[in-house]
């Protein structure tokens, strides 16, 4: 206190408010201030221009009452901090908030039946435990919905969607569920437990796998989701960490039904770009357009690439140049990242992250036999042969659109030219056959022979002639499709 | 100023439509994406679909951004911005109708059909709250508890400087101080996010 100064000076109490005043004198002026309302006056038109305040107060006071609204949730920044170290205490948090106690002290606590030990994953939508079922003396995996998304009617209802979803579809690479409690606090589903790790872990963990075990890992995931595609069901969020590899054991399992949903249903939320990373979704999620069973399967086709690079093909650092990126561009060649991996592996992979959906591999089953036939080859080469298919997909991914499209339609026309030179001169040479039926007959009876001469040689020269026809009409049609795809682009612009 | 803040201002535009300024791509998202939120769920939409709709907006407005050209108005951007954002929210909720055969009679389409003309630009209020949300968000990180909650309590809530004063076990002459520093840093930080605009 100092009494016998009546007032402050202006530039104290300037200095005072931009912390500057050296103590005592700014607690002496700090304490002058609760009593001096002159010199409070004086500090307030200093620091507020109250205009400003009084234009700006009811705008605080309304983001005051809900700051959630005010801040960025649905397209996630991809730099946004790591969760990891969090867990434990967020482990902890939960067991005292939502779990009862357990009979057993080295348990985190109860929920419903089951017994609940560690926390044991985190996603976007909830967290999972490792739980002990006492009555059946198993353990499981119990995957509970996140306290702030239980709140939320849309999220409860997805979760119940996914379980749903996932009990809809019984088989060996999908991931079963035992039982589901959705009418609870917080809603969670209870699955087997697995000893696992995720195809993400393991990436992060080895880098790019061997050529073995890329084929079987796609194999079997491409295998599980054909079983969801039966169900009319579209996975929509095929990447690393939903697909779990069994520890010891060659299994693969899909997982995460979470935002899967049955083609024909619009009251979910339609493209799901609502947590995590969107390095995996196709071109068609990324645009907002609707999605069909073929958007699964670029997104294998990315899961591929990761498993032979140990990273995703599109990567930037925000989502939103995430979905540029899987818009837009053609990722790296893989063979300048992994030079192990064959260039038919890389043609499979290019034919799956084709932009449009008409010209990927059609389905998952196609993809299974295509990968299990490879790797039958890659076990046995002597005696298995590639699938034949294969060596008419192009060796690089299309060119990015639509920048380089004409590019892309020049080099097209030049290989139906081509084409067409070498139809012309297989019928030369048909006709020339055809003309002299007898010249390379080994029996003597000529006149017998004539017969099935022109028989043979037809279907012959079509064999030979089909796939290459095959593949220009393709070529025709994606042409078409690319012009189409830029005419759709120039009409759904905004106005 | 905040007042008359020229809002988004051709500097954060033309990094926009720089490709590889993702920087430029996730300050935009950091003030849109909420705010296209909130004018959806406004609009009577579930939390689901308002994720959607804003979603292809924005995707839109990434899209076009090389073919926008400001009319050289007040707001030029965010009337545009909003004009997309309409026809999005209109298209959704057509398709919805069609869908349940029943239109929503809680939904205000009055605003969505407006002719998007600066008297009538929604986004101003929206956008004005999105900024000081950013603002208050870094600015609470500067100060220690009792500085903020003092300023909260007494500037925003309007409560009895005396009283607040007692809670939080400060002079009434630290709350005055506290409260003027952080409307002071508050205002910096706002004049500072416009000017980089």
């Amino acid at each position: 206190m100092n009494p016998e100064v009546t007032h402050y000076g202006r530039d104290q109490i300037q200095q005072l408010l931009d912390d500057a005043l050296p103590e005592p004198l700014a607690t002496d002026l700090t304490d002058h201030l609760s009593e001096c309302p002159d010199c409070r006056a004086q500090l307030e038109s200093l620091a507020q221009d109250s205009a400003w305040w009084t234009k700006a107060k009811p705008d605080v006071r309304v983001v005051l009452e809900d700051p959630a609204a005010y801040s960025s949730s649905c397209l996630v920044l991809l730099r946004s901090p790591s969760v990891d170290d969090e867990d434990e205490s967020f482990a902890s948090d939960f067991a005292v908030d939502f779990l009862s106690a357990s009979d057993d002290p080295t348990m985190l606590g109860r929920l419903g039946e089951y017994d609940i030990l560690e926390i044991i994953g985190r996603g976007g939508m909830g967290v999972v435990f490792k739980g002990f079922q006492k009555e059946l003396h198993r353990c499981v995996a119990v995957k509970v919905l996140a306290p702030h998304l239980a709140q939320s009617a849309a999220a409860r209802r997805r979760f119940e969607r996914e379980a749903q979803a996932t009990a809809a579809v019984v088989h060996p690479h999908v991931m079963a569920i035992h039982s589901v409690a959705a009418n609870v606090k917080l809603p969670y589903l209870v699955m087997p437990f697995i000893p696992c790790e995720s195809l993400q872990q393991r990436l992060d963990r080895l880098g790019p796998l061997d050529i073995k075990d890329v084929l079987r890992i796609g194999m079997q995931a491409a295998l599980g989701l054909a079983a969801a595609h039966s169900q009319g069901l579209v996975h929509r969020d095929v990447k690393p960490a939903n697909i779990l590899l069994e520890t010891n054991v060659d299994r693969v399992m899909l997982t995460d039904f979470g935002l899967a949903r049955a083609v024909d249903d619009a009251t979910l939320t339609r493209t799901g770009i609502i947590a995590g990373t969107p390095q995996y979704m196709s071109p068609e999620q990324a645009n907002g357009d609707g999605v069909d069973h073929r958007s699964d399967l670029f997104s294998v086709g990315s899961v591929l690439y990761a498993m032979c690079t140990g990273r995703p093909p599109y990567r930037a650092d925000t989502t939103f140049g995430v979905l540029r990126r899987i818009r837009e561009s053609t990722p790296r060649r893989i063979c300048e990242i992994n030079p192990e991996i064959p260039e038919w592996l890389e043609r499979v992979i290019w034919k799956l992250l084709e932009k449009s959906p008409g010209d990927r591999i059609q389905s998952a089953v196609d993809i299974a036999t295509i990968l299990e036939q490879c790797l039958a080859h890659v076990q046995q080469p002597l005696t298995t042969q590639l699938p034949d298919v294969i060596r008419s997909w192009p060796t690089a991914a299309a060119p990015d659109l639509p920048a380089t499209a004409p590019a892309a339609t020049y080099a097209s026309w030049r290989k139906i030219l081509l084409v067409a030179a070498v139809v012309s001169l297989l019928i030369v040479i048909a006709v020339t056959l055809n003309q002299n039926p007898s010249s390379n007959q080994p029996g003597s009876d000529a006149e017998s022979a004539t017969v099935p001469a022109p028989r043979t040689s037809r279907p012959l020269l079509w064999d030979a002639v089909q796939p290459e026809i095959d593949q220009a009409s393709a070529e025709i049609q994606r042409m078409r499709d690319a012009s189409q795809l830029e005419l759709d682009a120039v009409q759904n612009t905004p106005d | 100023m905040f007042d008359d803040a020229p809002q988004t201002r051709p500097s954060l535009l033309l990094r926009l439509r720089n490709d590889r300024d993702e920087r430029a791509w996730s300050e935009f998202l950091t003030i849109y994406e909420p705010l296209l939120l909130r004018v959806m769920r406004r609009r009577g939409m579930q939390e689901c679909d308002a994720r959607d709709s804003t979603q292809q907006v924005l995707l839109r407005i990434y899209g076009a951004i090389n073919r926008y050209q400001p009319d050289g108005a007040e707001a030029s951007f965010r009337r545009w911005l909003f004009r997309v954002a309409r026809n999005v929210a209109i298209s959704f909720l057509s398709r919805q109708a069609r869908q349940s055969m029943s239109l929503h009679d809680d939904m205000d389409w009055s605003e969505l059909e407006g002719d998007g003309s600066l008297e009538s630009d929604p986004f101003d209020q929206e956008y004005r709250q999105q900024v000081l949300a950013w603002a208050l968000q870094h600015v609470q990180r500067e100060f220690h508890l009792n500085t903020w909650l003092a300023f909260v309590e007494t500037s925003v809530h309007g409560r009895d400087i005396a009283d607040v004063a007692r809670e939080l076990n400060m002079s009434t002459g630290s709350v005055y101080v506290a409260r003027s520093r952080v409307i002071t840093r508050l205002r910096t930080k706002v004049e500072q996010f416009e000017a980089d605009r």
